[in-house]
């Protein structure tokens, strides 16, 4: 563009000054089939590092624009997924805490339904030893009351046998005699 | 065993043989008697033994045994006899016993039956009741 601008001034300044006057391109020696020449040689020169330098170096940017992007999507994921997995984290830490409490406190509740328990057994275990031990001690007492009067009876009676053998007489045989005859014959 | 058993059954006949309208006859014993005798059965003294122990056990529920402490008069055997001998319907003979532990009172006993009317039984009967 820039050699299209100095060219079309140049020709503007030749038409003004006259065709008999050397042009400014004249005085400075421009040769139309050299600036052709080195336009062609930059073209040449720019496809090739076009070709060989500039689009492999726009490739490769692009590839790491690509990597950068993505890394920093994945980034932007993983902050996602970390943020998610802390609030999950916390709701875990939340119902294991509300589960332990729980567990705790059935825990203590079975504890003292289970002192209770043994509590109760005991008081009960406790109440029939005592109930047992007052059968043992009444019948103890009546076996006792059983043997007193049994072995009274037996002095009462062997005194009696004694006294009736010493006091009784003949007469008084004979007659007790008579009265169990009939008693006898009676029955 | 066995022929305990066979001697026992022989004794049984035997006496069976022995009574005359439910009395044992003397001459009846003395006809079995000389049958063992004669004879001579298997094992004669288990059966003579068995023999005895029923004529015993016949004889004593014929007799009225009488224990007493202190005088009983005839009359009152009399009595005793008559009645047992009405109460068991066959003739039944009363024998005396002193026993001085009655204190005062009879004991009666015809073959396995007790009749009791002592100073010592009712004192027994006082000591049981207590």
């Amino acid at each position: 563009m820039l050699t299209s601008l100095f060219l079309a001034a140049v020709e503007a300044h030749g038409a003004v000054t006259g065709a008999s006057e050397p042009g400014l391109i004249e005085k400075f020696g421009v040769e139309w089939q050299f600036v052709l020449f080195q336009g062609i040689s930059f073209l040449i020169l720019f496809g090739v590092l076009y070709k060989f330098f500039i689009k492999p170096t726009t490739a490769t940017m692009e590839e790491r624009q690509s990597k950068i992007e993505a890394g920093l999507k994945y980034a932007e994921d993983m902050k996602v997924q970390l943020a998610a997995s802390q609030q999950e984290t916390a709701t875990l830490v939340k119902n294991a805490q509300f589960e332990a409490n729980k567990i705790i406190e059935e825990s203590r509740k079975t504890a003292k339904d289970f002192a209770d328990k043994i509590h109760k057994e005991a008081a009960e275990r406790a109440a029939d030893q005592m109930a047992k031990a007052q059968q043992a001690i009444e019948l103890e007492h009546k076996k006792m009351l059983a043997d007193a009067r049994t072995e009274i009876a037996r002095l009462v009676v062997t005194t009696t046998e004694r006294v009736l053998a010493k006091k009784l007489t003949e007469a008084d045989r004979a007659s007790y005699n008579e009265t169990a005859a009939k008693e006898l014959t009676n029955a | 065993m066995a022929a305990n058993k066979k001697a026992q059954q022989l004794a049984r006949q035997l006496f069976k043989l022995s009574l005359v309208d439910g009395l044992v006859s003397a001459d009846r014993v003395a006809g079995v008697l000389g049958y063992l005798e004669k004879l001579q059965p298997a094992h004669p003294l288990a059966v003579l033994k068995a023999y005895q122990r029923f004529v015993a056990i016949e004889l004593a529920k014929s007799q009225a045994v009488v224990e007493h402490a202190g005088a009983v008069s005839g009359s009152i055997l009399q009595t005793i006899a008559a009645s047992m001998t009405k109460k068991y319907g066959r003739p039944i003979t009363a024998s005396t016993r002193a026993n001085p532990k009655l204190l005062a009172g009879l004991r009666v006993r015809v073959g396995d039956d007790v009749y009791e009317s002592s100073v010592s039984g009712q004192l027994g009967a006082l000591a049981a009741s207590v």
